[in-house]
């Protein structure tokens, strides 16, 4: 009944004014503002993870304890990070994706639920663990309530009134017969819900879709591939760079009908700039796999995007991989920044660290190429990107092809980066990145397309790069400090395993993120030098966060190993060419750590509302 | 050594091929440097053909199978607009469009 009657409000109020005009993104910029919220994945329009909290700091990290800790009562990777707005901290599952409503006074008192009822078979058509990477939060106004944004892996964009759970809509974006899912997080924009696609490794051809928080309905929709009409090109689309390609590429980079199934999803996390009313994103690999399968570029796969907020329209599109042959999903996070460049010029920009092996840097106004740097100097698949050109230039031998295995290949299709949301530190002006050392074994083969099945079509083998210890199969990540405009790395070290859950900066001289090894390590962001760690139950593959809740700076970070690299720990697979590869390589993970999913919460001295032991008690005193 | 060869081993292919006509020199690899257009750089790699249609490598995708996404999702947006249009008029959103008068 109160969920009725406060949708006859709703209805009432959308027949008397549709067009707000004060649009709810200047609330989340607000908001974002405040160390007490963590309002949206990336906590803020620029993406950076970057906190100005500075109560936990490198002097005194050594009393970080853990203050209190959840679990989601799901097993599988548990991607991504909670949300925080004021007393209320809300935390996403594994499939089937539930959601939980924490009260920050009293955390072990769960305030609602949502648990969807999907359809099973989804799972059979997750290319990659059972993951999803996250909530979005919409504000309300005085018409509609505040609503938070969730993805279910069965395809469905869901709206929940924010203060009880309930569903106020339910989209259908992603159909699991034709092999399409969702794990990504999805991202509000004005009063739009901004949501992506997962599937190129079923030949889905990657789709990206607005929706009006307020209705449900379909705002925008645009693909990766095809005609422009469908991709959606503005007018002066590349005009600042017209050498990126500008029109009829979508299909003429393709033979025949084949961008149809030509992948190009978007999974990975977004950013925007309000002045420039763009939304950043990377789009995916195209499909399959197999290279020879479809000759061509294949745009506008592997291509970091921007588009208008409102109208979707591509206002710039930079394809860093033509024509892929590694499974280089160019889907990984793109972080915002204001820097001034090598010639003086102050620009806006974006910086973008690519499964490729190169961290780009544009100006996310127009698209100039800044920067293309090596993540590291094992890179071997380009041996540089030119700038003027803005092309890789590819070392042949390491390509891939029919009848032919590519042996020794830097980056793996893993990447050397992959879907952690990293962080930047502005002041500092370093983004703190957690990488891959992690390469392969490559050989393709032939495959039918069946609409709801596999289309990948290539064996791989995959092994720590060159810096690691192939012998033992241990060696595989780094953590490195990075200047996009100096092009240098401040710091690195080396990691056991992939750093694969991103970063989080503080104003506290600190840098957190989270192992697949399961521990959550502090370094000094300015040396990189390691100052603390703490042991949580299981891996991590989501990225740390933090947030003031009555004066306390705490630390959370989900646990839950999974993802890519867990799939041979979790689906008990020892073939090592298994899991996409990713068995063979991960095969000792289980020796430190098994399945798990939770929430691990950190402060001070461990200081929590149960310092009081009289909070949440039944019978008080 | 063999690296170093290898781009001096490109150009002189590079110019043999002005000289001869050719079209895809077997010994030259695809470094994606060489563009038919802006943005269009893609070449065959030695010994494998410009189009795959009629080779070895011919795809030979069903046109039903290729079209499966686009009705899967027009289903999806006839769908949603339902339930949309009947958000507004009604304010209770349904998800189950068989219930939708």
């Amino acid at each position: 009944m109160l969920m009725s009657a406060s949708c006859m409000a709703i209805a009432v109020a959308l027949q008397v004014g549709v067009a707000s005009s004060a649009y709810a993104n200047d609330k989340l910029i607000e908001l974002s503002k405040s160390n007490e919220n963590w309002v949206m994945p990336g906590k803020n329009y620029d993406s950076n993870n970057y906190s100005e909290s500075t109560q936990v700091n490198a002097e005194n990290v050594k009393q970080l304890k853990h203050a209190w800790s959840f679990s989601t009562g799901e097993l599988h990777g548990h991607e991504g990070a909670p949300l925080v707005i004021g007393d209320m901290m809300y935390v996403h599952s594994s499939f089937p994706n539930k959601t939980f409503a924490l009260n920050l006074n009293d955390p072990g008192h769960i305030l609602w639920q949502h648990s969807p009822k999907q359809d099973p078979a989804a799972r059979s058509v997750a290319c990659c663990d059972l993951v999803n990477r996250g909530l979005a939060y919409w504000p309300g106004d005085d018409k509609t309530p505040a609503l938070v944004i969730k993805t279910q892996l069965d395809g469905h964009l869901v709206a929940l009134n924010a203060k009880t759970g309930e569903e106020f809509w339910k989209v259908e974006n992603g159909d699991i017969k034709v092999g399409q899912t969702l794990t990504q997080a999805p991202y509000v924009v004005h009063d739009l819900a901004i949501v992506g696609s997962s599937g190129a490794e079923l030949g889905v051809r990657g789709h990206v879709t607005a929706y009006n928080v307020k209705t449900g309905e379909q705002a925008w929709r645009y693909y990766a591939t095809g005609p422009d009409e469908e991709i959606g090109l503005a007018d002066d689309f590349n005009s600042a760079n017209p050498h990126y390609g500008q029109k009829g590429l979508g299909t003429a980079t393709w033979e025949g009908d084949a961008w149809k199934i030509g992948g190009g999803t978007n999974w990975g996390w977004y950013a925007y700039d309000p002045q420039a009313n763009l939304i950043y994103y990377g789009s995916g690999n195209p499909a399959p796999w197999n290279e020879t399968m479809r000759p061509g570029d294949n745009k506008w796969t592997m291509t970091i995007t921007a588009r208008d907020a409102d109208t979707g329209k591509m206002k710039f599109g930079y394809q860093k991989t033509p024509h892929d042959e590694w499974d280089f999903a160019g889907v990984n996070v793109i972080m915002l920044s204001e820097q001034t460049d090598k010639e003086g010029k102050k620009r806006k920009l974006l910086t973008h660290p690519d499964r490729n092996g190169i961290v780009y840097t544009l100006d996310r106004e127009n698209g100039d190429l800044i920067s293309a740097d090596k993540l590291d100097d094992t890179v071997n698949v380009f041996k540089h990107v030119d700038l003027k050109s803005g092309l890789p230039v590819r070392d042949p031998e390491f390509g891939t092809r029919m009848d032919h295995k590519g042996t020794e290949i830097c980056p793996s299709a893993m990447g050397y980066h992959n879907q952690g949301h990293d962080s930047y530190d502005p002041t500092k002006q370093l983004f703190f990145m957690g990488i891959n050392h992690i390469c392969m074994d490559w050989e393709p083969f032939m495959l039918p397309y069946r609409a709801g099945q596999f289309f990948v079509g290539a064996t791989l083998w995959m092994y720590p790069g060159p810096k690691g210890d192939r012998q033992n199969y241990l060696g595989l990540g780094q953590i490195k400090a990075y200047n996009a405009i100096t092009n240098t790395y401040k710091w690195e070290h080396m990691e056991r395993f992939s750093v694969w859950g991103g970063t989080l900066a503080t104003a506290g001289n600190l840098v957190f993120y989270g192992t697949l090894d399961g521990f959550l390590k502090a370094r000094n962001s300015d040396t990189g030098e390691l100052l603390w760690k703490h042991k949580l139950p299981s891996g991590v593959i989501g990225y740390p966060m933090t947030y003031e809740h009555k004066g306390v700076q705490y630390i959370a970070v989900m646990s839950g190993v999974g993802g890519w690299p867990g799939v041979g720990l979790v689906f008990d697979l020892q073939d090592p060419t298994a899991g996409l590869g990713a068995v063979g390589a991960f095969k000792n993970l289980q020796r430190y750590t098994q399945m798990g999913g939770s929430l691990e919460v950190f402060s001070l001295d461990g200081k929590n509302p149960y310092d009081d032991v009289n909070v949440g008690e039944w019978t008080k005193g | 050594m063999k690296k170093i060869s290898l781009p001096i081993v490109a150009g002189a292919m590079l110019v043999a091929a002005g000289f001869v006509g050719m079209t895809t020199p077997a010994a030259m690899a695809y470094d994606g440097t060489k563009c038919k257009a802006p943005g269009n750089c893609w070449e065959p790699k030695p010994g494998f053909p410009e189009k795959i249609a009629g080779s070895k490598y011919d795809p030979k995708h069903n046109p039903k199978e290729l079209a499966k996404q686009v009705e899967s999702r027009k289903g999806e947006e006839a769908r949603n607009a339902q339930r949309a249009a009947h958000f507004k008029k009604t304010g209770k959103w349904v998800y189950d469009v068989k219930k939708i008068q």
